[in-house]
């Protein structure tokens, strides 16, 4: 028995290893284009752009396959910073991969939650914490807001929040003043 | 010795001078609001509910981060609401606030513990403990917590005491040392025994005659020295203050304690001498009431938390419409309507008869805001990348170090409102930096969950690849196995066969 479970550690620290030296590999002979791309996209990971999250959009992007404008959580500014960056015409944002809204979290309502841990599964950036059957809750400062959980929800008790400015993060209207 | 002045700034007049300089102490209000958003950190938690009967000077709210400051009940009475309630920002945003009705009686909690005159044998931990716990904040307007600030500056050489009163037209500093100038000593004595400063210095405008021949004649400590500097604006300044009075440049983004000195608003000595010696925390602070339609500018002594119109009653206003204004009248804000409450950092509140504002127009590039920026930065210049929201280049100005003083805009021809596009550049900047922060961490997460998956996939397979491996062995050891037991047993048939022929024969 504790043979097994030394020889499968150490297995899995050998793996480790070996997968986080190829991920920096990786990240050194990569594409600097798409670290470039990646850069401008929000990371909000939701999937929108018909690909699996930003990265992977971002390489579609560098290698030509998808246009840039299929972002909605980036916005016009971000489809305009895009084609500054590539050096290309700008697009409007394709609505067909939806609209821009503001920046919202997730909120479980634990009085309903069974903890099924289908939405941690779900979320791109784990931005849950719990283990099954216990109640879930949200690391506020995690979530993106990039929807995912919702549909997965079997109970249906989670509910997108958006997210107010304080009187800490408010900025004012520059273009209200020019008018002054 | 230098002559205590400073390059920039501008030589203001009290625009509403009082004839009297009396601190006036007003009855108590019959509820106080008191905002849990302060200064920095994150919101306070309220600890009382609604219906909760609390004493004056009772801890209402607390807040984890050590660096921040408590909330102490200003009133005795019972707790009517915890809700949100607008605050008296530029944003006019709502925030949490605990609003106490007052029984009338004024009743303390157990005061007895302090560290009473004899505050030379309690530890300096102690007594940075009471100040952490008084929710002591700088009193000048910028209302950073003390305790913080001290912590900051531990190992200091100086003590500057800041009296110099913000701005112009504001009187609160003058009332208080008019009114205590004992406790103003004390104070400072208080602190020199906990910062560790050699001397302190209490730095006072030369239009302040009665306050300075009253400190000096009650300051009878040798390590405490009065000065009395130029009437200038902004002389009081942190930054520029350090400069005049000892020659020392603070750097770039930096703070006093950087270079060893600690600078404290003299309200705040007094509010460190009540908390230490009378085991007061901060409940009230001094406001000043002037402004146009004031008929005699007022400085009145006020618990927190009590309303504007509550503590206009007590000023001689001239009827119709006003605007109002928190603090001074270069670096304060234009408030709607007065349905706001004082507190720790409310230092004044102007009350004009409406003027129509000039219209801005464009920069004429004349560069008078260059001249009088005290800080020596080029105003003209972190206009024009504010309003194109260009951060990176604002940055490249220094325009954190901009202290928002408004000398600029007071000069501008062209009446732009330059510190307005200052505060949203640094707004801007704010929010861009935590964005950033933002996504770089959740690209990190991304990335990291990706490797997790792939690497869960791969163990898997191993395990699989492991067990099937396992599992083929053994089929094969069992088949050679069997192969051997059938052999075996051939040979014993075999051996048996023969033998039975044999006995056969
Ligand atoms: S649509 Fe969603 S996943 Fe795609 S790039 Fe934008 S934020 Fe990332
Ligand atoms: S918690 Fe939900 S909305 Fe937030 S990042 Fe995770 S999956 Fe997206
Ligand atoms: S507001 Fe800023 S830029 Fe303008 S004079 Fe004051 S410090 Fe200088
Ligand atoms: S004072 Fe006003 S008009 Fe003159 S340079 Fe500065 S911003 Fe421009």
């Amino acid at each position: 028995m504790l043979d097994a479970v030394s020889i499968l550690s150490i297995l899995a620290l050998a793996l480790g290893l070996v997968l986080g030296y190829a991920a920096i590999r990786y990240k050194v002979e990569g594409n600097p284009l798409v670290d470039q791309i990646d850069a401008i996209l929000p990371q909000t990971q939701c999937g929108q752009c018909d690909f699996p999250g930003c990265r992977p959009y971002a390489e579609a992007i560098a290698s030509g396959e998808a246009e840039i404008n299929q972002c909605p959580p980036g916005g016009q500014d971000g489809v305009d910073a895009l084609a500054e960056l590539l050096d290309v015409e700008t697009l409007t944002l394709n609505a067909e991969h939806g609209e821009t809204k503001p920046k919202r979290i997730a909120v479980v309502d634990e009085k309903v939650c069974i903890g099924c841990t289908l939405c941690i599964q779900a979320c791109p950036v784990d931005a849950f914490v719990g283990s099954s059957k216990v109640m879930t809750q949200v690391i506020v400062s995690e979530c993106t807001g990039c929807d995912l959980c919702l549909p997965v929800c079997p109970v249906d008790c989670i509910d997108m929040v958006e997210v107010k400015p304080t009187i800490n993060t408010f900025v004012p209207n520059v273009l209200e003043l020019a008018n002054v | 010795m230098s002559n205590f002045t400073f390059k920039g700034g501008l030589v203001l007049e009290n625009p509403f001078p009082a004839k009297e300089i009396d601190l006036i102490r007003i009855p108590l209000p019959d509820r106080v609001v008191l905002p849990m958003q302060q200064r920095i950190g994150d919101q306070a938690k309220p600890c009382v509910s609604v219906g909760d009967h609390v004493l004056t000077g009772q801890v209402i709210a607390t807040i984890d981060d050590d660096r921040c400051a408590p909330v102490h009940a200003s009133i005795s009475g019972t707790v009517v609401a915890i809700d949100n309630q607008v605050m008296a920002h530029q944003s006019g945003l709502e925030a949490l606030c605990v609003t106490i009705e007052s029984d009338g009686e004024d009743e303390w909690m157990d005061n007895s513990v302090a560290c009473t005159e004899n505050y030379d044998f309690c530890t300096p931990d102690t007594i940075y403990n009471k100040i952490r716990l008084s929710g002591i904040v700088g009193m000048g307007g910028a209302g950073f917590p003390t305790h913080t600030k001290v912590q900051f500056a531990e190992g200091c050489h100086t003590l500057i005491v800041n009296a110099t009163e913000c701005e112009p037209g504001i009187m609160c500093d003058d009332a208080l040392m008019q009114a205590y100038p004992t406790k103003v000593i004390r104070g400072v004595e208080v602190l020199l025994h906990i910062c560790g400063a050699e001397k302190a210095i209490i730095a006072i405008e030369d239009d302040k005659k009665e306050s300075i021949e009253l400190l000096r004649k009650f300051c009878k400590n040798e390590r405490i020295t009065i000065e009395a500097i130029p009437t200038k604006y902004t002389s009081g300044a942190e930054k520029i203050l350090v400069k005049s009075l000892l020659g020392i440049e603070i750097p770039s983004g930096g703070y006093a304690s950087d270079v060893g000195v600690l600078c404290q608003n003299v309200g705040t000595l007094v509010a460190i001498f009540d908390a230490v010696v009378e085991n007061r925390p901060l409940i009230s602070r001094v406001v000043t009431i002037t402004g146009s339609a004031i008929k005699e500018p007022k400085n009145l002594q006020v618990r927190l938390g009590a309303s504007y119109d509550y503590v206009l009653s007590f000023a001689d206003i001239e009827q119709g419409e006003n605007d109002i204004r928190m603090a001074g009248m270069m670096m304060g804000v234009d408030l709607e309507g007065t349905n706001y409450s004082i507190s720790k950092n409310t230092n004044c509140i102007f009350v004009n008869k409406p003027i129509e504002k000039p219209s801005a127009q464009e920069c004429i590039r004349c560069g008078m805001c260059n001249t009088v920026c005290p800080v020596e930065l080029l105003p003209q210049q972190l206009y024009w990348y504010s309003k194109s929201s260009n951060i990176e280049k604002a940055l490249d100005y220094n325009l954190l170090d901009c202290i928002e003083c408004g000398c600029c805009s007071h000069v501008c021809p062209s009446n732009i409102p330059l510190v307005d596009y200052y505060q949203f550049a640094k707004a801007l900047n704010k929010q861009q930096t935590k964005e950033k922060e933002q996504t770089d961490n959740a690209r990190e997460r991304f990335e990291f969950r990706e490797f997790r998956l792939e690497r869960n996939k791969q163990e898997r397979a191993e395990m699989m690849e492991a067990k099937k491996k396992a599992l083929k062995e053994k089929m094969a050891k069992d088949k050679a196995q069997k192969i051997a037991i059938a052999a075996a047993q051939e040979r014993v048939n075999a051996a048996k066969t023969a033998k039975e022929s044999e006995d056969a024969r």
